[in-house]
């Protein structure tokens, strides 16, 4: 079966700022597709250029064998959008929302209002369908905005951060949705995130894009493989200086050592930053060790530490996972 | 179809938006009750204390003197006695209210009961109430002598048969006197002597006119609000950019001409209910006000067309802002004192007459003016249809210019 979207060399340009410098990829039919990257790396330029939104400046694009400068229209039709804002009209329902949007797809009467059923139920927000949207949660919202590119049931559903701002639950529930509708209607989703455990935990593949490029492309599997079993380790200190920080970076199994920034702090278990008041707490520095493998760059460095006389106030390990993955190839965290 | 739906979605949200109701519907009738209350002399005041009327008195003979005699003493005009062409000058000129021309054989009409005719030549810019009130004053007099006139002349008549009959019929005479004097009344009333026939000379187009600014406050403050209702169509555009709404309307499949249109419709809906919506309020609360209710039943085709014209050219001011407006900043502020400063200028505030005395042909470059002097020429001086269609056609002609500044600076990706 050949690929729902296949994207070459796409390039959008605004004067002299290349905003999307070549992009090439390919999304199965059925597939989960992720993009991660920071926010400003290119991903909604990427998807606005191929839902119509903008056109490129180069390059091209297929979605279902439609190319989608020259047949717009039928490329309009099989895609659906879930752009990042809360694309909704405060003031009106969540089922005259998604109507609205049903309409514009060219649905009406008998078929409209199944399918409005039908993406309040997939969005669990049938008993709410009547109130007005801005009385919503913020998770509520996301539902409804989800609901709204789903309505005309899409071949190839674009998802462009669509968690951003939601709590933990209605996040749990857009994520269930999401493999709900892969699984059970085979719809095919490429989904942008700057969490890389939203797209570790739903994505079959994934493109890590930073500064406008894909930096590397592969299952998610085999980009975590790229470290080994090496990571990032994250040591507090009661004093540093560049000479000991020279000293650790040259230490074996160590990748780099370099001080973190004051007030920032190590990512919780969970990836996520920390609160900011744990960050104000810690005022001692912190060294973040990327090591090639965690265990014995642990062990050297912290006998270094020891004969410097250098007291360990924290630490913490992160095993390898995209986060990682991204920061060894940019040298950058992915919400910098 | 697509359009129609975006349409009825933007006039769902509106209906929701009572702040931008009241802009639209109550805040004109505000503007026009206050000031036509307060200023609805300003204008009149001249004409309505003492109108100037020209007659002409061609008979000369003695029931022509007494007419002329009659409306001097009247005091609720000024009679200025001249020559026929004298009067058409100063008729023409709109120098002066009216004039009122005594035919020939005026006398000797009435005294033969023979129908006559007055005619009263009123100025093209007259002031309507002016014109009324004067018609009211010669009607009256005219009323007066010719039920005196068919009297006397039917007295005389009686006197002429009394010589002839004998004197066993003097009780049937008495009888007959009365009941001849009876008929009189009726008959004056029925078919009066004297008729006043009206009619209204070509109109010198360069000369100023004397409206009523109570009058034209209505049609003016309903230009400036319909324009000022342009600014609805940017906001919602502009609206939708920031939600992004926008992004999710021009990824599906829809024709940008589609898109504009759905944005359009909307507010030119708006704008005729608003128009429609002040008229007829303003209108009755004028009356309320005790000033003339402006006749749109006497020229509905010329009203509504204007009308029509005029919410099109708003809804294009609409799309023109939100292609040039780039924040929400030069759309509620930028735009406001723009469309106030347009509206100062096109004669809404002030009217076209007393600005142009002192602009001269500035206030002709913004589209407000034409629309007021459209409604002008229609409501307040009556001058039919064939005078407004330079209006329409410049008024249309800023109203494609505005759409084509839209189209040619709208942005659709950002």
């Amino acid at each position: 079966m050949p690929p729902i979207l296949e994207v070459e060399n796409l390039v959008k340009k605004y004067g002299d700022f290349e905003a999307v410098k070549g992009i090439s990829f390919s999304v199965e039919e059925g597939e989960v597709f992720g993009l991660l990257g920071p926010n400003g790396a290119g991903k909604t330029q990427t998807i606005s250029m191929l839902t119509g939104v903008i056109p490129p400046t180069s390059g091209t694009a297929r979605i279902a064998g439609h190319d989608i400068r020259k047949e717009a229209d039928q490329v309009k039709k099989i895609n659906g959008l879930v752009p990042q804002d809360l694309a909704l009209y405060p003031t009106l329902s969540a089922r005259a929302n998604i109507n609205f949007f049903g309409r514009i797809y060219g649905l009406h009467g008998r078929e409209l209002k199944e399918r409005v059923d039908d993406v309040l139920r997939i969005v669990s927000l049938t008993d709410r369908a009547d109130q007005v949207v801005d009385k919503f949660s913020g998770g509520m919202k996301r539902r409804v905005n989800i609901a709204a590119g789903l309505v005309h049931q899409p071949r190839l559903l674009f998802l462009d951060e669509p968690t951003v701002g939601v709590d933990p639950q209605s996040r749990n529930h857009i994520f269930e949705s999401v493999q709900r509708l892969n699984r059970e209607r085979g719809m095919s989703v490429v989904y942008t995130s700057h969490y890389m455990e939203e797209v570790e935990t739903l994505c079959n593949r994934a493109a890590i894009i930073d500064g406008g490029r894909i930096i590397a492309m592969d299952t998610i599997k085999n980009l975590i493989g790229m470290l080994g079993d090496g990571g990032v380790v994250y040591v507090g200190v009661n004093r540093i200086d560049e000479a000991i920080l020279g000293e650790l970076s040259t230490l074996p199994a160590v990748k780099d050592a370099t001080l973190v920034p004051v007030p920032a702090s190590p990512p919780g278990p969970d990836g996520k930053e920390t609160a900011a008041e744990t960050k104000l707490a810690g005022t001692t520095p912190v060294v973040k060790i990327v090591a090639r493998h965690n265990q014995q760059a642990l062990v050297n460095v912290l006998g270094c530490l020891n004969q410097q006389d250098i007291a360990v106030t924290s630490l913490e390990i992160m095993q390898p996972n995209l986060e990682s993955v991204f920061l060894h190839l940019t040298g950058k965290k992915l919400r910098e | 179809m697509k359009a129609i739906s975006i349409a009825l979605k933007d006039l769902q949200v509106l209906i929701k938006d009572r702040g931008m109701l009241f802009q639209l519907f109550i805040l004109p009738l505000v503007f026009i009750f206050v000031v036509s209350g307060a200023l609805g002399g300003i204008g009149a005041s001249e004409e309505v204390k003492l109108p100037q009327l020209a007659v002409v008195d061609l008979d000369a003979g003695e029931h022509g003197k007494t007419l002329v005699d009659k409306l001097s003493a009247d005091g609720s005009l000024e009679v200025v006695l001249t020559s026929s062409a004298e009067a058409d000058s100063l008729v023409s000129q709109n120098k002066l209210v009216g004039s009122l021309t005594i035919p020939a054989a005026f006398t000797e009409g009435v005294e033969s009961s023979q129908a006559v005719t007055l005619v009263l030549a009123t100025a093209p810019k007259a002031n309507p109430q002016a014109v009324s009130a004067i018609r009211m004053v010669i009607e009256s007099i005219a009323a007066d002598l010719s039920l005196e006139g068919q009297i006397i002349a039917s007295l005389k008549q009686l006197g002429e048969m009394r010589g002839s009959l004998p004197d066993e019929s003097e009780v049937f005479a008495t009888e007959h006197v009365l009941a001849k004097a009876r008929q009189q009344f009726v008959d004056a009333e029925a078919r009066p002597l004297i008729q006043v026939v009206q009619s209204v000379p070509q109109q010198d187009q360069d000369q100023e006119t004397t409206i009523n600014y109570g009058q034209s406050a209505v049609p003016g403050f309903t230009v400036l609000f319909v324009f000022l209702a342009a600014q609805t169509t940017a906001k919602s555009i502009y609206e939708e950019k920031k939600i992004g709404s926008f992004r999710r309307l021009v990824a599906a499949p829809l024709s940008k001409a589609e898109l504009l249109a759905g944005k359009l419709i909307p507010n030119f809906i708006t704008n005729l209910a608003q128009i429609a919506v002040i008229f007829i309020l303003g209108s009755l609360g004028m009356s309320l006000l005790g000033m003339a209710a402006l006749p749109f039943a006497e020229v509905p085709v010329g009203t509504i067309l204007v009308a029509i014209v005029l919410a099109l050219c708003s809804s294009a001011f609409g799309i023109a802002i939100a292609g040039l407006a780039r924040t929400d900043n030069q759309i509620s502020g930028v735009s406001t004192i723009l469309l106030w400063g347009m509206g100062l200028v096109g004669g809404s505030l002030v009217p076209i007459f007393l600005l142009e005395r002192f602009l001269g042909k500035i206030p002709m470059v913004v589209p407000h003016y034409w629309a007021n002097r459209a409604f002008d020429d229609l409501l307040v001086r009556r001058l039919g249809m064939a005078q407004v269609g330079l209006d329409l056609l410049v008024l249309f002609g800023f109203c494609l210019l505005f759409f084509a500044i839209g189209l040619w600076r709208f942005d659709y990706e950002r």
